[in-house]
C-alpha cells in the first residue's frame, strides 16, 4: 500500500516541481548563452538590448531559485494539511492504509523533491559557470579532495558517509518538526496556522536547549589536543544521534497524534 | 457475528460539547437502516466514529466485530457529508485510485453509472459543480462491493430526480448480506426503501425499531413520528 500512496504522492506534486524544473534549466542555458557572448560585459550601444534581456534572464533565474525552495516549503506544508486533514482527509484516513503509511509516504516524496531541488539548483549553477577556466579550478578541487582522501585513507571515506547521514537525517528531522507543529497546531479551533507557528517555534527552542547543555563548554576544550578530523568524526556522530533522536520524536508524535486525537473538521 | 455494527456505551466527548451519551447500538446485516435526526443530533459524530475518524471518548464500538482500523476500512463504503475528491485529478484518475485501494472496486460499475448521468470520466473535479461532485462520490462509493456502506447525507445536495435515482442505485446495488446506514433529515424521500431506523436526539439514542412495526404499532408514518417525537 505504501507503494500506491507514493504513486499518488508524486502524481500529485510533480506537476507543480517539473515545469519550475524545467524553467530553471531553460533559463540557466539562456544566461550561459549571454555570459558566453559576454554581453555583461562591453556595454557598447549596439548591444544595449541584449544587455536589457541579460540582466532580465538572469534576474528571473535568481527569482526562480528563490521560488523554488518556497515553493518545496509550501507544497510540504499544505499537502500534508490539506490531505490529511482537511475535507480530503476523509478519503485519506477511510483507505485501508496505515497511520505511518501515510506518514512516510509523505516524507519520502518530501525528501525528494528536496533532495531533487538540490540537485537541480546545482545543477543550473553548473551549467552556467562551465567553461575553461572552472573545467581547471574544478579539476583542481578534485585532486585536492583526493589528496586528502589519500592522506587519511579510510577516516575521510568515514567523515564524508557521516556528513551525508547527517546532512539526511537533518533534514528528515525537519520535515517531521514541521508534520508534528502542523497537527498540534491543527487541534486549536482557530488560527490553526499560526498555531502551528508557534509550536514549530517552540520545538525549535526545545531543541536549542537540549543542544546547548550538552554541547555548552566543550567545543574549545582539548580541541588542541587531538587531530581536527578525528574531533569532526565524534561530534559528527553525535550530532547524528541527536537528528535521529529528534526525528524519532516528531514522528512519533505526529503517529501518536494522527491516531488518538484525530478531527477532521 | 450476526452484527456489522455494534457500539456499548459509546462516549463522545468534545471540549465543551457531549457530542454522544452512553449509546449502545447494534445493527444486524442485510438491511438499510435510517439513522434519523435534527441538526447536531450526532449522527456525524457516530459516522465518523464506525470509520476511525474519531476515537471514542470511552466505551467501544466494533465493526463486523473488529475496532476501526485498516481491517474495517478495507470492507466500509464511507461517503461523508462534505466533497473528500482530490481538485487536481480527473473523474478517470480518481476511479484509478479506488481501484487501487480497494480491493471490492469494482470499475466497470462505476463507468456503466457515470455514463448514465452524463458524466464525462475526463473532466476535472476542480471545474465540477457541487452536485456533480456529490454524484462522482456517490457512485465511486456505491461501485465497491462493501458489506457495510455508510452514507452521511447522500441526498442532501442534490435535485429531486437525481434523490430518486440515487435512491435506486443504492438499493439495486447492494447485495444480500450487505448493510446500508443511511444518515439523513430528507425522511420522506428515504423512509421506502428503509428496513429499520434509529432515532437519536442529542448524543442519545431515542428509539430503535423496523419501519413495519412502527407502521403496525403506531399506524403511522417514520416521517410522522419523526414530527411527533422530534416536535419543537
Amino acid at each position: 500500500m505504501l507503494g500506491k500512496l507514493l504513486k499518488y504522492e508524486i502524481k500529485s506534486t510533480a506537476r507543480v516541481f517539473l515545469p519550475i524544473y524545467g524553467l530553471i534549466i531553460a533559463l540557466a542555458l539562456l544566461n550561459k548563452f549571454f555570459i558566453a557572448n559576454n554581453t555583461y560585459v562591453y556595454s557598447n550601444s549596439t548591444n544595449k538590448a541584449m544587455q536589457i534581456a541579460a540582466t532580465v534572464s538572469m534576474m528571473t533565474y535568481v527569482a526562480f531559485i528563490v521560488a523554488l525552495f518556497v515553493v518545496t516549503l509550501v507544497v510540504l506544508i499544505r499537502r500534508f494539511y490539506r490531505n490529511l486533514l482537511g475535507d480530503e482527509g476523509y478519503l485519506s484516513f477511510t483507505l485501508p492504509v496505515s497511520i505511518h503509511s501515510h506518514i512516510d509516504s509523505k516524507l519520502i516524496v518530501t525528501f525528494m523533491w528536496e533532495a531533487l531541488s538540490l540537485i537541480v539548483a546545482g545543477f543550473s549553477i553548473f551549467i552556467m559557470t562551465i567553461n575553461g577556466n572552472t573545467m581547471q579550478s574544478f579539476s583542481k578541487f578534485c585532486m585536492g579532495i583526493s589528496e586528502v582522501y589519500e592522506k587519511y585513507g579510510p577516516l575521510a571515506h568515514q567523515l564524508t558517509a557521516e556528513a551525508i547521514i547527517f546532512v539526511i537525517l537533518s533534514m528528515l528531522a525537519c520535515i517531521l518538526q514541521i508534520y508534528a507543529s502542523i497537527v498540534i497546531g491543527s487541534l486549536s479551533g482557530k488560527h490553526k496556522m499560526l498555531a502551528s507557528f508557534g509550536v514549530f517555534i517552540g520545538f525549535g527552542i526545545v531543541q536549542q536547549i537540549i543542544l546547548s547543555n550538552v554541547y555548552g563548554g566543550r567545543f574549545g576544550k582539548d580541541i588542541m589536543d587531538e587531530s581536527f578530523a578525528y574531533f569532526m568524526r565524534t561530534e559528527l556522530i553525535s550530532m547524528i544521534i541527536f537528528s535521529l533522536v529528534f526525528a524519532a520524536v516528531f514522528y512519533f508524535i505526529t503517529d501518536w497524534m494522527l491516531r488518538k486525537k484525530l478531527n477532521i473538521e | 457475528m450476526d452484527n456489522i455494527m455494534e457500539c456499548r456505551n459509546l462516549v463522545k466527548y468534545y471540549p465543551g460539547c457531549l457530542a454522544l451519551n452512553s449509546v449502545s447500538l447494534a445493527v444486524p446485516k442485510g438491511q438499510i437502516v435510517g439513522l434519523l435526526g435534527p441538526n447536531g443530533s450526532g449522527k456525524t459524530t457516530l459516522i465518523k466514529l464506525m470509520n476511525g475518524l474519531l476515537t471514542p471518548t470511552s466505551g467501544e464500538i466494533l465493526v463486523n466485530g473488529m475496532k476501526p482500523g485498516v481491517e474495517t476500512k478495507r470492507i466500509v463504503s464511507y461517503l461523508p457529508e462534505r466533497t473528500y475528491l482530490n481538485d487536481w485529478m480527473d473523474v478517470k484518475t480518481m476511479t484509478d485510485f479506488f481501484g487501487d485501494f480497494y480491493k471490492d472496486f469494482r470499475k466497470d460499475k462505476a463507468y456503466e453509472m457515470l455514463q448514465r448521468l452524463g458524466i464525462n470520466p475526463k473532466d476535472r473535479l476542480k471545474t465540477m459543480s457541487k452536485g456533480t461532485k456529490e454524484k462522482v462520490q456517490l457512485i465511486l462509493v456505491m461501485s465497491r462491493e462493501a458489506e457495510l456502506y455508510v452514507l452521511d447525507e447522500p441526498i442532501g445536495g442534490v435535485d429531486p430526480a437525481t434523490r430518486d435515482y440515487i435512491l435506486n442505485t443504492i438499493i439495486s446495488n447492494y447485495s444480500e448480506n450487505a448493510t446500508v446506514i443511511i444518515s439523513t433529515h430528507l425522511i420522506s424521500d428515504v423512509e421506502k426503501i428503509l428496513d429499520g431506523v434509529i432515532f437519536i436526539n442529542k448524543g442519545s439514542i431515542v428509539l430503535t425499531s423496523t419501519v413495519d412495526d412502527i407502521r403496525e404499532n403506531e399506524g403511522k408514518s417514520v416521517d410522522a413520528l419523526f414530527r411527533e417525537v422530534f416536535k419543537c
